[in-house]
């Protein structure tokens, strides 16, 4: 959304396909805040704040797409205050801002624990407000390349069923994640990187696949997500003992080290049998009843709905589930990809501002300083090319390719490989990840895909056939899955979210501070490597 | 456990609705949608319904549970197949249905458009930093700003069903985030237009809308707040403004509500004639007291103070409309193992803790 705004703004002609509807995007359940150095509750500037992103990022993030971000920041976040963003306030009237993990400053600014929540609707709001077209419901299955370069999106239409053309000077990709790739993720059914696959299939580039973030408070058994924001306004995380079992890995920063980095140290006391029922526990009680209220009523309501647990009265049991793909489509600074009139931003792109490890709070931050970004570059690009040509026969492929999987009726329906695939991704590419379990896992997604070409949808109809786009979006995981597991082969150390301390514990600038590169070459991941762009911050030892 | 549902599916190339039941295994922890998740895999691919982020902020998988609105992944399923329940489940209401469990959304996005539902600064370009607005000023909206659009309060509404053009409780509860905004420069506008017919005296203040909202938003509460600050602004043309006015004015003249006077107060004089007839027989009945002379309470001196209190703590408009209070923040555990109610005002925000502690 908030690219399609800059894109109008300047003057070009925009409309939004979105396969649910632009509020229902799970930038909504974004809770804690995001990330700009406003300074309002600390001496703080963007240079502070690109330093912790490139170290939290475990020296895999590109340096200028940091300072770019962390530069202009601040006025975005002005900017959507003026738009009518309802964050909460300091005593003095301005932006509050909280602590966050592995931030030096006090630097997320926030609206209570419904950060994104506001910041989707102030964004739908700005598009009502310019009349946008929307093309709601519409499934985007497939980008139109003519000429080497990409002009238009192929969709089904949820609604009214049937493929739909449109033609596009440009097209900008903002489908989000891909966390359904695990059972226990805080990702929306959504997010089934949809975006990213599409980009693949037609050549383009996707970087650093292999890192899955995985989010330190998700509550058991589906993974919901209990926010940072707890951590932030001084939450502890205690093991079965009731011990801050922190101070034996982040002695300094607590609870608010990276994520990568409490993950692991949770993911070593369950396994270690310092756990509840794969649990440890989020205590939120000695914050007391008013402030839980008051800046966390979305995190309790929450847990009493999904845990049966009232944090002003009893812990939480948290454990880490899959949040955040810091991997994605390989774009410049302006969110362009390889392909001329393709572009990328937000969580399905990878510019890369998060390296091995996202902050909490930068990912709302890269969605609108980089939507922005790509939706002024795609404008200008689109009004200084005259030309859009969808070939005929282009349609008429995916036609063909639709009906063929629509009139099988014999084989098996898809849920089981989606389910199969997601378990076994948690176990086998999951917080810690081993040599010989990657590879079965490769042998494993190699297996499903096989099964899914025989794969049979109930749904024949045409109205709301999401049975129909639910196997599409399957058949984009299971793709999305051997890009992963051929990055995360390939990266022989420890960075970030990429943990093997079985055979490679330790971080090797040496030979491994370089982006994984994964390209589709008849049907399979080919994989290449590039360079980390530094401006200057030299790798250093990480610790909080 | 296992679970059964009955379920209204609908056709929608038949045109034929049909309540069919269906039973799964599911585990203890399932609430409405995991159930229904289980269906469409296991029984039935065709089922349709909306779903995103299953934990109750998208907004997309409102529907009826046994004639309620609910989002069903806030629904646990556990307490019901304990009492032996088979919940019926349904598309919301007042809204045509698509498929099964799909409605058309349309109707309800054209009301939340018809709000102009943007902020209006009274400036095109930004050119300073954020606006200085305190806490207690965002507190005025927070309700509000909660809402997820999900349309159980609009699948509830009484006066949607007798009048679907009724702007209804979601779009002018999106309405009042904006009149209550201290940064927007449109509200004298925005007031006029939500007075206008279809508008906030349609309502008829049944509180579905506040009883169904999963959010806690309180749309009839929002609604109220729209009514006061549009007779605070002097815009009262409408009957439902005339009437809550002549509660105020008899309140503070009597101390009672002047009842014969009402109804020429609130409908005027010339329909008020027209309804003579009725009046007489009201009369007759012994149900008119008459005007004159008036009846005076003893102590209408406190009346008018509490008026005149009202006036000085500028709770003449929103800020004197406390009602519903649905939202689940408010509600307190006491000790004795139940909820009360009616604990103070949620101040989200306010000055963030010190760094690094």
């Amino acid at each position: 959304m908030r690219a399609a705004i800059e894109a109008h703004d300047a003057g070009a002609d925009v409309a939004l396909i979105s396969k649910i509807h632009p509020v229902r995007s799970h930038s909504g359940a974004a809770e804690g805040g995001i990330n700009a150095a406003l300074g309002n509750a600390s001496e703080d500037d963007p240079e502070k704040h690109a330093f912790d992103t490139v170290k939290g990022s475990d020296y895999l993030g590109d340096q200028d797409a940091i300072e770019v971000l962390c530069n202009e920041a601040p006025d975005d976040v002005y900017q959507l205050e003026h738009w009518g963003a309802v964050f909460s306030r300091t005593e003095d009237g301005r932006i509050a801002q909280r602590p966050f993990g592995a931030a030096g400053e006090p630097r997320t600014a926030y609206a209570a624990d419904i950060t994104g929540h506001v910041l989707v609707h102030v964004l739908y709001e700005q598009l009502m407000k310019r009349e946008l077209q929307v093309y709601e419901e519409w499934f985007a299955w497939q980008l139109v390349i003519d000429d080497d370069r990409c002009q238009g999106v192929i969709a089904w239409d949820l609604l009214n069923g049937g493929l739909k053309t449109i033609g596009a000077k440009t097209v900008i990709l903002t489908t989000g994640g891909a966390g359904r790739l695990y059972t226990g993720t805080t990702n929306a059914y959504a997010c089934t990187g949809d975006g990213m696959a599409m980009a693949l299939r037609v050549g383009v580039a996707l970087k650093d696949m292999e890192m899955m973030q995985f989010h330190p408070t998700t509550l058991a058994p589906t993974g919901v997500l209990i926010t940072e924001g707890c951590r932030g306004e001084g939450a502890y995380l205690l093991n079965a003992e009731g011990e801050r079992f922190l101070k034996r890995y982040a002695p300094n920063a607590m609870e608010l080290a990276s994520r990568d980095v409490i993950s692991r140290a949770e993911q070593t006391e369950i396994d270690e049998g310092r756990g509840i029922d794969g649990n440890v526990l989020l205590d939120l009680r000695h914050l007391g009843a008013e402030k839980i209220n008051e800046r966390l009523h979305g995190t309790r309501e929450l847990s009493m709905v999904f845990a049966g647990v009232d944090p002003i009265h009893e812990p939480i049991p948290v454990r880490p589930g899959a949040h955040y793909h810091m991997g994605g489509v390989d774009t410049d600074l302006d969110g362009k990809t390889t392909l001329e009139g393709l572009y990328a931003a937000g969580e399905c792109a990878c510019v890369s501002v998060h390296g091995a490890n996202r902050l909490g709070g930068n990912a709302l931050m890269e969605t609108i300083t980089y939507g922005k970004r790509s939706g002024r570059h795609a404008a200008e690009w689109a009004l200084t090319h005259t030309t859009v040509a969808v070939p005929p026969a282009v349609e008429a492929d995916a036609e063909r390719t639709l009906k063929k999987l629509l009139d099988r009726t014999k084989g098996e329906r898809p849920w089981k490989i989606r389910d199969e695939l997601a378990e076994t991704m948690h176990e086998n590419f999951g917080v810690f990840r081993r040599e010989q379990d990657m590879r079965k896992q490769g042998e494993l997604v190699d297996a499903l895909r096989e099964r899914y070409k025989r794969v049979v949808v109930d749904d024949k109809g045409d109205v709301f056939n999401n049975d129909l786009t639910q196997a599409l979006e399957l058949e984009f995981l299971l793709e999305l899955a051997d890009c992963m597991i051929v990055s995360g082969l390939a990266r022989k150390e420890s960075r970030g979210a990429h943990a093997r301390p079985y055979d490679y514990p330790e971080r090797d600038d040496e030979h491994y501070m370089k982006h994984t590169i994964v390209t589709w070459v008849d049907g399979q991941p080919q994989l290449d490597w590039a360079p980390v762009r530094v401006t200057k911050w030299e790798p250093m030892e990480r610790t909080y | 456990m296992n679970v059964a549902l009955k379920i209204w599916r609908f056709d929608p190339d038949s045109g034929e609705r049909e309540l069919k039941q269906y039973e799964v295994d599911a585990p203890e922890w399932a609430c409405l949608l995991d159930v229904l998740d289980l269906i469409k895999d296991q029984v039935d691919g065709t089922l349709a319904y909306r779903k995103s982020c299953r934990m109750m902020i998208c907004g997309s998988c409102g529907m009826r549970m046994d004639g309620a609105a609910v989002l069903a992944c806030k629904e646990r399923m556990k307490p019901i197949v304990d009492r032996g329940h088979v919940p019926v489940i349904s598309a919301m209401g007042n809204l045509p249905i698509v498929k099964d469990l799909v409605v058309d959304m349309e109707p309800f996005w054209g009301k939340i458009r018809a709000m102009k539902p943007w902020l209006d600064p009274g400036y095109d370009e930004v050119t300073e930093r954020e606006r200085i607005v305190s806490q207690q000023q965002m507190n005025v909206i927070h309700k509000e700003a909660l809402c997820i659009m999900c349309g159980c309060c609009v699948s509830e509404c009484n006066s949607i069903e007798s009048d679907p053009e009724f702007l209804g409780p979601a779009a002018l509860a999106k309405g009042f985030r904006f009149v209550g905004d201290p940064r927007d420069e449109d509200e004298v506008d925005r007031l006029e237009d939500y007075n206008s017919e279809h508008g906030i005296w349609d309502c008829t203040r049944c509180y579905f809308c506040n009883e169904r909202c999963p959010k806690g938003v309180d749309p009839r509460d929002a609604i109220a707040k729209l009514g006061a600050e549009s007779i605070k602004h002097g815009i009262d043309r409408d009957m439902g403004a005339k009437h809550a006015k002549w509660f105020v004015r008899s309140a503070m003249t009597t101390g009672w509500l002047r009842e014969t006077e009402l109804v020429p107060k609130t409908q005027g004089v010339v329909s008020a004639i027209k309804q003579t007839r009725f009046a007489l027989e009201l009369l007759k009945h012994g149900k008119v007291p008459p005007p004159f002379p008036p009846h005076v309470a003893k102590d209408v001196s406190e009346a008018r103070a509490l008026h005149e209190l009202v006036q000085e703590q500028g709770r003449d408009g929103a800020l004197g409309i406390v009602q519903g209070e649905r939202a689940l923040a408010r509600i307190e555990h006491t000790d004795a193992g139940g909820a009360k109610r009616d604990v103070a005002e949620i101040t989200p925000g306010e000055e963030p803790a010190p760094a690094g502690h």
